[in-house]
């Protein structure tokens, strides 16, 4: 019965499996966990969520008084521009918009249309439009309700919707001409 | 003074809403972890611009409307993404992150026990291998000597 006690037990090393197991978990799970601190937005599509899928639908009132809606656009493709007056990378980037309206056409065309963020003055807008000389619609929205339907967190923020009216690129901050001619080139539009 | 004035507009707008109250402690329970798309980490309960005002009769509309948390926490989501969530739903590659950390505690825990039990099974073998432990001659020369002190103090 003593004989047991009294032998110590064989140092047999553990097997290596064995050994290796605990850093190895540690190490997965290290990885795992700096993966997602380093990758904050990775459980959404790069743009957010919605591209790749319809566009939400609008009717909305111009600040001319004319109702515009996504579906009396279908077929074309559609810059879709969130601005307001008091938004200095809006101002940067109106200049560009002014360029790429002056390609607006009638029928199967390129539609660019902005939409009124958080506007606090009308008049405001309006002295923007003037000031750049825009020459497309830009809508009321009343209720933010089209913003929130598009998940418009900050302004600028311009949507790209192909023919099928489908989001197929998202551009958040004030655009360059690259940033414009990439998200054109993503709706078959030649870029500027 | 943030506070009193989201109470304001919370009673404003479930006044022209008609919410019940418990319908209204649903509505804030769920805009708290509601992330206000424009601020830094504030829910839309407690920041006051349009936006946050708007999401939160929202969400008003669709409590009223019937709708389940999860139906409103997927028609945020589906905007804005999941960094709407203040506290998102813990599935998919969240819940490898929720659950990762508690699993290894407890493999960790389980792992600990197994170590003190063996430890505990082998400690009473411990002085039995004392005992019979190598010759130690200074050992054997203090036991010598302390048995003739005894023998010596029996005699006086």
């Amino acid at each position: 019965m003593t004989e047991v006690s009294t032998n110590p037990k064989p140092a047999t090393p553990a097997p290596l499996w064995r050994r290796l197991l605990p850093p190895v978990l540690a190490a997965g799970l290290v990885g795992v966990l700096g993966a997602a601190l380093l990758n904050p937005a990775r459980n959404t599509p790069e743009g957010g969520p919605l591209i790749n899928k319809p566009a939400p639908a609008f009717t909305l009132e111009s600040l001319d008084g004319a109702p515009v809606s996504l579906a009396s656009l279908q077929g074309r493709p559609v810059v879709l521009n969130f601005w307001a007056s008091w938004c200095t990378p809006c101002r940067e980037e109106a200049p560009l918009f002014r360029e790429l309206s002056e390609r607006q056409g009638a029928g199967q065309g390129l539609a660019v249309v902005g939409v009124l963020f958080q506007e606090t003055k009308e008049q405001n807008a309006r002295d923007f439009i003037k000031e750049y000389a825009l020459a497309y619609p830009s809508l009321r929205d009343p209720g933010i309700q089209t913003g929130i339907n598009y998940g418009v967190s900050g302004i600028p923020e311009t949507f790209f919707i192909d023919r099928e009216g489908v989001i197929r690129d998202k551009a958040s901050g004030g655009l360059t001409r690259e940033r414009l001619n990439a998200g054109l080139a993503k709706i078959g539009v030649a870029g500027l | 003074m943030w506070g009193l004035l989201a109470l304001v507009l919370g009673l404003l707008l479930s006044v022209s809403l008609a919410l019940t109250p418990d319908q209204e402690a649903r509505a804030e329970r769920l805009g708290t972890n509601l992330r206000c798309p424009i601020c830094t980490g504030l829910p839309i309960t407690e920041s006051t611009n349009d936006l946050s005002r708007e999401m939160l009769r929202d969400v008003r509309e669709q409590v009223v409307a019937g709708r389940s948390d999860r139906d409103i926490y997927a028609y945020f989501a589906a905007r804005y993404g999941n960094f709407v969530l203040l506290d998102p739903p813990k599935e998919g590659s969240n819940l490898l992150l929720w659950g990762a950390p508690l699993a290894a505690l407890v493999a960790g825990g389980a792992v600990l026990w197994g170590v003190l039990r063996k430890r505990n099974v082998a400690a009473p073998s411990i002085p039995e291998a004392g005992t019979e432990a190598p010759f130690d001659p200074f050992l054997a020369q203090v036991r010598r000597e302390t048995r003739g002190d005894d023998r010596a103090g029996g005699q006086a």
